[in-house]
């Protein structure tokens, strides 16, 4: 057995809203590991610091302290961001919404290369490899449509094809099931997992949804800012 | 990829509509500029045509284009013999409204050239020919739409046009028409049987009421024809214009001219700035606060539009923040679109400008020129208002789309 490969790395994140009487503390001392291909599912009621945390990986909002690595690289170190944060997000963070969130105007295979683009892949290899994903999540027939021209399934596979194009180091995922019924949720919940698996990227899924849970590899539980990801081990993934 | 084509793209038919209506927006931007020109034109055309080095006129008016002037007839002949003046020219005009037999209106500037001296030679006649004998011909301006060879009954005789000029237009815009000095004056001075045996009257009743009455010869003459009583002036003209010999200054004919005390001498420059500076000048800055008005109205909407368009895709220009696009991209689509949008409107007003500007009533002017400094501030436009959706932009928030 050899060591995972560790997709996310973070220690003591905290975060703090307002001032004196609206002073809140939405996450306390986060420590957690994520492993390359593994599935973590982050549940919690309302207002227990879920959002707090994904827009912290997400490079959204920086927190007050702590220290962050994504795919081997510091991204936050003593609460502050190091380098440009779009860069780190357009190569190492992918993203899949409750909604697809596709733009409207680009067909969905413009919708996927834009990342590629945007990181400046050449348009002949940002094609390929678009085709590639849009076929292997099975949309590619779709792939010259708009979003208002697909159904709610194939706009979401549409988004997951998005947010692995680039192969990056951690996918977050906030309740990407929550919009979809439960055959359906399930089958997203399972190329997401298929996905990680095959493209080597760490999966958090924030969800209300416990039907799927079966296929998550792992769970953190997190309420009033406390995350607790105690009784959970880092798989054994091998290289 | 280029996003902004991709959005004009999805929704193609508002931005060409958008763009349509800014272009027709930019259309009379364009018009209230050629209307302007077209006005300077019109003033200085008639003047510049008749290519006199010097005017003279009524002492202290600004006559003959900007002010009413009447100098004595004579006053050519005095001209004539200032040492360096090698042609002298009396110039008349009135505007004129009739109607033609077939009860169309005709309105126009009479313009009395001195005959033999000047037959319109230095007119632009694009079809016909000069004047070539002392009554009853005249030249037209083409805008009058008159015909060559047509007959025109003006008072009491029959006028034919013999030539048709191109863009000689008075200041006020009527249409000129260039007769005779004899004849643009018959005509000016038509009346009616009755009020001319009126006037007779009139002036034999004056006669027989003062001291000349003791004379029966005079009372009798003086309800005879006017011309024929000697002791009557000929009837004035407006102005009279000097060439002058090859070499001669201006100025010191001008200085020895002004000594004479009934009259006041302009050069051709001082006339340009004469009609400009008082029958344009008014025109001139109304025109141009409208233009300005309306340049102003152009970038509002534009902003507007602009801004409109932004706050319609902030959802996905967030999205792309979250994504990673660099400001760049995000702020290049809104400034590519606000360009475009511009650059399509400018590009309509120009097209609509070369159709329409022809079937105006007035002359419109539009040179290169003018379309270049549109398009400067078509360009200024669409930058400034591109500013107002990338300040909208750069607030928004990556969080919206996680909060969605």
């Amino acid at each position: 057995m050899s060591d995972p490969i560790l997709a996310v790395q973070a220690r003591s994140l905290s975060k703090h809203y307002g001032e004196g009487n609206t002073y809140v503390l939405a996450l306390k001392e986060a420590t957690f590991e994520i492993a390359s291909g593994e599935v973590v599912a982050l549940l919690g009621p309302s207002g227990s610091g879920k959002s707090t945390l994904l827009t912290i990986l997400g490079l959204i909002n920086p927190p007050d302290t702590g220290w962050l690595q994504v795919g081997g690289v510091d991204v936050i170190r003593d609460g502050a961001a190091v380098g440009d944060t779009n860069l780190i997000r357009r190569r190492n963070l992918g993203f899949v919404f409750q909604r697809s969130n596709l733009i409207p105007f680009l067909t969905a295979e413009e919708n996927v290369r834009l990342v590629l683009e945007l990181d400046d892949v050449p348009r002949r290899e940002a094609l390929r490899r678009t085709r590639e994903i849009l076929e292997s999540l099975d949309v590619a027939d779709r792939a010259s449509h708009l979003p208002m021209q697909l159904s709610g399934g194939q706009q979401q596979r549409v988004a997951i094809a998005r947010a692995l194009v680039h192969q990056p180091s951690l996918l977050l995922a906030d309740e990407p099931t929550a919009s979809l019924d439960k055959e359906l949720g399930r089958r997203v919940m399972e190329l997401l997992k298929t996905a990680a698996i095959e493209r080597g990227a760490a999966v958090l899924v924030v969800t209300h949804d416990h039907r799927a849970l079966d296929l998550v590899d792992r769970i953190f539980e997190i309420e009033d800012g406390v995350l607790d990801a105690q009784s959970a081990s880092v798989p054994e993934v091998t290289q | 990829m280029n996003l902004s084509l991709r959005d004009v793209r999805h929704d193609f038919s508002r931005f060409l509509l958008t763009a349509v209506g800014l272009g027709l927006l930019l259309t009379v931007v364009l018009a209230m500029t050629g209307i302007y020109n077209g006005i300077i034109k019109d003033a200085t055309a008639l003047p510049d045509s008749l290519g006199a080095d010097l005017w003279i006129v009524q002492r202290d008016t600004r006559g003959p284009f900007a002010e009413l002037s009447r100098v004595s007839n004579d006053l050519e002949e005095r001209a004539r013999a200032v040492p360096g003046v090698a042609r002298a020219r009396s110039y008349v005009a009135h505007t004129i409204q009739r109607q033609l037999p077939n009860g169309r209106p005709l309105r126009f500037t009479a313009v009395g050239l001195s005959w033999p001296d000047d037959l319109g030679r230095s007119l632009p006649i694009v079809r016909g020919r000069p004047l070539a004998q002392p009554h009853y011909e005249c030249l037209v301006d083409s805008s009058l739409g008159l015909s060559l060879g047509q007959r025109i009954p003006l008072g009491r005789d029959v006028y034919t046009v013999v030539g048709i000029t191109d863009g000689l237009l008075a200041s006020g815009g009527d249409p000129s028409a260039f007769f005779t000095l004899s004849d643009a004056q018959r005509i000016q001075n038509d009346v009616s049987n009755e009020a001319i045996r009126l006037d007779r009257e009139a002036r034999s009743a004056r006669v027989r009421q003062s001291a000349l009455g003791r004379d029966p010869e005079l009372v009798r003459f003086s309800g005879k024809n006017a011309r024929l009583i000697p002791a009557l002036a000929p009837l004035p003209v407006s102005a009279v214009m000097l060439n002058l010999e090859p070499g001669v200054s201006l100025e010191t004919v001008q200085a020895r001219l002004q000594g004479w005390q009934d009259i006041t001498v302009y050069s051709q420059e001082e006339e340009h700035g004469l009609i400009l500076g008082g029958v344009v000048e008014k025109t001139r800055r109304q025109i141009g606060l409208f233009r300005g008005l309306l340049v102003v109205i152009s970038a509002i909407l534009m902003g507007l539009i602009i801004y409109t368009m932004t706050v319609d895709k902030i959802h996905s220009i967030a999205l792309l923040k979250l994504l990673g696009a660099p400001m760049s991209v995000i702020l290049g689509m809104i400034l590519e679109e606000a360009l475009l949008l511009g650059g399509i409107a400018y590009v309509l007003a120009v097209m609509i400008g070369n159709f329409a500007f022809d079937i105006f009533p007035r002359r419109v002017v539009v040179e290169n020129e003018h379309r270049l400094a549109l398009l400067f501030i078509v360009t200024a436009i669409s930058i400034a208002s591109s500013a107002i959706g990338m300040k909208k932009a750069l607030a928004a928030d990556p969080n919206e789309v996680l909060a969605a």
